[in-house]
C-alpha cells in the first residue's frame, strides 16, 4: 500500500511538473501571471488598511494577524490550484463527458483528473503567502505551521470543491451552484470569523470548511494547542475520504459523450 | 444602429432563457453584503454614529449598490470572448461581417447584462430593505437622474474591460491586466466611499475610473444633489469620449496584426 502511494504520488508530482513546463513555453506571460497575481492580491492591503484606521481590532484580530489570515486564504488557492486545478473545472469534465480520456488510464481516475491541468498565477498566490508571512508574522515555528497548513487548506479547498463538482453526476445546474460555493468558501476565508455570529459561524466550520482551512490554523499560529492541530488535520483526512466516496458514486452515473479528445 | 440592436435583442431573449444561471449566481451576491453587513455593523459602534460623513445605514446601502453594478454587470464577453477571439484568430470570423467588431460585442454584453443587472438591483433593494429598513433621504423623484448616470457608469466600466481585452492584440493573455482593474475597482471603488481614503489620495480616485463607474452613482443614490449630478455626468461624458477614441485607435492598429492560417 505504501508503495502504491508512493507511485501515486510520483505521478501527480509529474503530472504538476509537465504542466508547469507547459505553461512555461510562454515565458513572459508566464512571469507576468505571477506578478500580477501578487500585486493583484496585495490591492487588499489597502482595504485592510482603512479599515484598522476604523478601528485598530475586527473580529478580535490586529493588522498583522488579518494580514496572515490574508496569507493563508491566497496560499491555499495557490496551493489547490497549481497542483489540482481541474477539481474547479469538474462540472465541466462531468457535464460535457470529458472524463473518458481519464477512466483508462491504470492510476486512480480521480487523481489523474485533478491533476491534468496547473494553474500559473496561483504560484502567485503561493509567494504572496509567504511574502506576507516573512514581512508581518516570521518565526522558524510559523514558517513550519504555514507551510503545514497551506497544504491541508489547499487539500480541503481541493476535496470541497471535489464534492460540490460532483453534484454534477446528479444534478443539472450543479455547476453553477459549485462555482458559488467555492467562491463563498475562498471569500469568507479573507475575512476574521469574529465578524460571523450564531448559525454563519456554525455553517463555517460545516458546510462551508473555511474554519478548518484558515481560521483554526491562524488561530494554531498564534497559540498552540495540540487537540486543534488534531482536529485540522482529522478534518482534513475525512473530507478527503468524503471527496473520494461521492466521486467514485457520482462516476457509477457517468455516461460518455463519446466526445474524441486527446491529453496532450 | 438598427443591426446593433437587433444583436442586442437577441442576446436578450436568449438569456431569458437562462433565468436560472442569475439566479444562483445571488449566492455570491448575497454573502459578499453579508460580509460587509458583518464588517460594518461591527466597526459602528452604534446607529448614529458618522464615519466620514456617512450613517451605518448609508455605508451599507452605499456597499449594496455598489455590489449590485459589479455583480449585475459582470460576464465573460467582454473579457474572456474577446481575448479569445484575438488569441485564436476567430476575430477574423468578424472582420468580414457587415458590423463592426467592437459595436457587435457591446450590443452583445449589454443584451447579456440586461436582466441580469435588473434582477441584482431587485435582489438588493430587497436585501437592503430586509436589513436596513430602506435608505433614509432616498426619493423616488430622483430616478430620471439616476437612470443616465447608471447607463453610463455600466457603459464606462464596459469599454475599459473592452479596451483591457483589445491589448490581447500585443500580448498574448490580457487576464492579468484585467484582475489589477477588477481589483481597484472592488477595493478602491466597491468596499468604501471616496471620502474615507486619505485626503491626499481622494483627487487621484476622483480621477480614476472609480469616480464615474461605481462612487458618482452610488453617491447620488445616497445624497442625491443637482451640484454632484452635473459633476458625474461632465466626468462620464469626458470618459466615454476619451475611451471610444482609444477604442478605435487601438483596435484599428491591433486588428492590423492578426495573422490567421487557414483552419
Amino acid at each position: 500500500m505504501l508503495t502504491e502511494a508512493r507511485n501515486q504520488l510520483k505521478v501527480i508530482l509529474l503530472s504538476v511538473k509537465y504542466n508547469i513546463m507547459r505553461e512555461m513555453t510562454n515565458r513572459t506571460t508566464f512571469l507576468t501571471n505571477i506578478f500580477f497575481m501578487i500585486l493583484n492580491n496585495s490591492t487588499f492591503i489597502i482595504q485592510w488598511l482603512i479599515l484598522f484606521r476604523l478601528k485598530n481590532n475586527v473580529g478580535g484580530y490586529g493588522f498583522n494577524e488579518v494580514m496572515t489570515l490574508w496569507g493563508f486564504g491566497a496560499s491555499t488557492f495557490g496551493v489547490a490550484h497549481i497542483f489540482f486545478r481541474k477539481a474547479f473545472e469538474l462540472p465541466d469534465l462531468i457535464i460535457n463527458g470529458k472524463l473518458d480520456a481519464f477512466l483508462v488510464q491504470p492510476k486512480s481516475v480521480l487523481l489523474g483528473v485533478i491533476t491534468s491541468a496547473t494553474s500559473t498565477s496561483a504560484i502567485g498566490d503561493v509567494i504572496y503567502g509567504y511574502i506576507i508571512l516573512v514581512v508581518f508574522n516570521f518565526s522558524i515555528s510559523n514558517l513550519f505551521f504555514f507551510t503545514l497548513f497551506t497544504i491541508t487548506g489547499g487539500v480541503i479547498l481541493t476535496a470541497f470543491a471535489v464534492i460540490t463538482g460532483s453534484l454534477s453526476f446528479w444534478l443539472v445546474k450543479a455547476d453553477i451552484l459549485s462555482n458559488n460555493l467555492i467562491s463563498v468558501m475562498v471569500s469568507v476565508s479573507t475575512y476574521p470569523d469574529g465578524i460571523f455570529k450564531g448559525f454563519v459561524r456554525l455553517l463555517l466550520y460545516t458546510v462551508i470548511p473555511t474554519g478548518f482551512a484558515v481560521y483554526l490554523p491562524v488561530r494554531l499560529m498564534i497559540r498552540f494547542r495540540l487537540e486543534v492541530l488534531l482536529g485540522v488535520l482529522g478534518f482534513t483526512a475525512a473530507i478527503c475520504g468524503l471527496a473520494v466516496l461521492v466521486f467514485y458514486k457520482g462516476l457509477k452515473r457517468y455516461s460518455s459523450s463519446s466526445l474524441m479528445s486527446a491529453r496532450i | 444602429m438598427r443591426k446593433y440592436f437587433y444583436i442586442y435583442k437577441a442576446t436578450l431573449l436568449e438569456k431569458l432563457q437562462y433565468i436560472m444561471n442569475t439566479l444562483l449566481g445571488f449566492i455570491s451576491f448575497f454573502v459578499m453584503l453579508f460580509i460587509f453587513f458583518n464588517l460594518w455593523n461591527y466597526i459602528y459602534a452604534d446607529a448614529t454614529q458618522l464615519i466620514s460623513g456617512y450613517t451605518k445605514t448609508q455605508m451599507i446601502w452605499y456597499v449594496i449598490i455598489t455590489e449590485t453594478l459589479w455583480f449585475g454587470t459582470t460576464n465573460r464577453t467582454l473579457t474572456n470572448q474577446v481575448s479569445q477571439d484575438i488569441k485564436s484568430g476567430s476575430i477574423a470570423y468578424g472582420l468580414n461581417k457587415p458590423y463592426n467588431y467592437i459595436y457587435f460585442i457591446i450590443a452583445k454584453h449589454f443584451g447579456e447584462i440586461t436582466f441580469q443587472f435588473f434582477l441584482f438591483l431587485i435582489a438588493g433593494t430587497v436585501i437592503g430593505v430586509g436589513f436596513l429598513g430602506g435608505l433614509p433621504g432616498f426619493n423616488l423623484m430622483y430616478l430620471p437622474f439616476y437612470i443616465p448616470v447608471f447607463f453610463l457608469g455600466i457603459l464606462i466600466n464596459s469599454l475599459i474591460r473592452l479596451l483591457i481585452s483589445i491589448f490581447s492584440f500585443w500580448m498574448e493573455d490580457s487576464g492579468s491586466l484585467h484582475w489589477i482593474y477588477n481589483k481597484l475597482i472592488i477595493v478602491v471603488g466597491t468596499l468604501f466611499p471616496v471620502e474615507i481614503f486619505p485626503l491626499w489620495l481622494q483627487p487621484v480616485i476622483r480621477f480614476s475610473p472609480i469616480f464615474v463607474v461605481t462612487y458618482g452613482p452610488a453617491k447620488l443614490v445616497i445624497d442625491f444633489s443637482i451640484e454632484q449630478l452635473f459633476k458625474v455626468l461632465a466626468a462620464q461624458t469626458a470618459y466615454v469620449i476619451g475611451l471610444v477614441c482609444l477604442l478605435a485607435y487601438f483596435y484599428q492598429r491591433g486588428v492590423k496584426k492578426v495573422n490567421v492560417n487557414g483552419g
